[in-house]
């Protein structure tokens, strides 16, 4: 039998660098994968501050853990699951800690310029009908699981793809399109009263 | 009316150039070097070990309490086979007794007139006479 060779981790010598104490190696791998963390984190929590406070607790835990890191997985797929574990972890807690209220949760449209249509941007009422309608999947997305939730950020929102997605969570590729499918109508049945056939 | 899977995948899409605004990324660092240098100072590795076995121990789910019920019943098991006894028995303290003998109030002497002692009344052996 033979093993099947895992293409080079492109991280590695950043890795190396950083595990032999170099902080700015560090810096360049926070620079890296800061962008698609944030928004994994933030879609999970819908709050700006915890999105920063979980964002500091997976680096520094990375960081701590680096030494540990044997390159059984790259690093952006270890840096995920540190992510989604801590996340999954953190929503716990703020579910036990307090029943928020979903208008307590931010709705992330005045966060996230790509909701601005540049092709309708000269069509202000058309712009804010899609405003609304993505506040109303904001609202959908706070409803489902969180696990349920996850995989829609990471599929749909963060264009991973199945077998990334699995590696993070550890589970098998069929559990994560059924995830996936179970979502999706969970937020088409949601979406129905508020969708326009101009969408 | 009910969108289908695509315009919601669509809608979902539009949020992936999320990004968070300018210069964050230069705060979040100097932030971190605060922290990690703090940590260094004050941090011990013990608080280190604490805050993974913490993290551990929260990340195990529901089977945690059973893990948990399992170590608190090995280790009260552990202690109360280590415990000795024959101490706890020597330290009892001595209390004097504080009881009195009193003598039963014997049966008045009329009483054992009145019965019948006579062989007659005494029956067979294997009888009895009611």
């Amino acid at each position: 039998m033979f093993r099947q060779s895992r293409p080079p981790d492109p991280d590695q010598d950043l890795i190396t660098r950083a595990q032999q104490g170099d902080t700015r190696a560090f810096d360049a791998l926070i620079l890296k994968y800061g962008d698609k963390l944030f928004g994994l984190v933030y879609h999970m929590t819908s709050h700006k501050e915890d999105t920063h406070d979980l964002l500091q607790e997976i680096f520094a835990r990375a960081y701590q853990s680096l030494s540990k890191f044997r390159g059984n997985s790259t690093f952006y797929t270890w840096i995920y699951q540190i992510a989604v574990n801590l996340t999954l972890n953190f929503l716990k807690k703020r579910k036990r800690r307090t029943t928020l209220s979903l208008n307590d949760l931010e709705s992330s449209v005045q966060l996230d310029p790509a909701l601005i249509d540049s092709a309708h941007e000269a069509n202000p009422e058309r712009q804010t009908a899609l405003n609304e309608l993505q506040i109303k999947l904001n609202e959908a997305m706070k409803k489902l699981s969180d696990p349920h939730r996850m995989v829609v950020t990471m599929f749909d929102i963060q264009g991973m793809s199945h077998v990334e997605i699995a590696k993070v969570l550890k589970a098998s590729e069929g559990t994560i399109r059924s995830r996936l499918h179970y979502a999706h109508l969970q937020l088409q049945s949601a979406l129905q009263d508020s969708w326009e056939e101009r969408f | 009316m009910k969108p289908s899977i695509e315009q919601i995948v669509n809608q979902l899409a539009l949020k992936r150039e999320g990004r968070p605004e300018e210069g964050y990324w230069q705060d979040f660092l100097c932030e971190f070097h605060h922290r990690q240098r703090k940590q260094a100072v004050t941090g011990s590795r013990y608080s280190a070990m604490i805050s993974q076995f913490s993290s551990w121990f929260g990340s195990l789910g529901p089977s945690k309490w059973a893990y948990g019920t399992g170590v608190a019943y090995a280790a009260l098991t552990v202690g109360f086979i280590l415990t000795p006894r024959s101490v706890e028995r020597e330290n009892l303290p001595s209390s004097p007794v504080k009881y009195q003998v009193v003598p039963a109030p014997g049966l008045p002497l009329e009483q054992l007139d009145r019965l019948d002692l006579s062989p007659s009344t005494q029956g067979n052996i294997g009888e009895q006479i009611f």
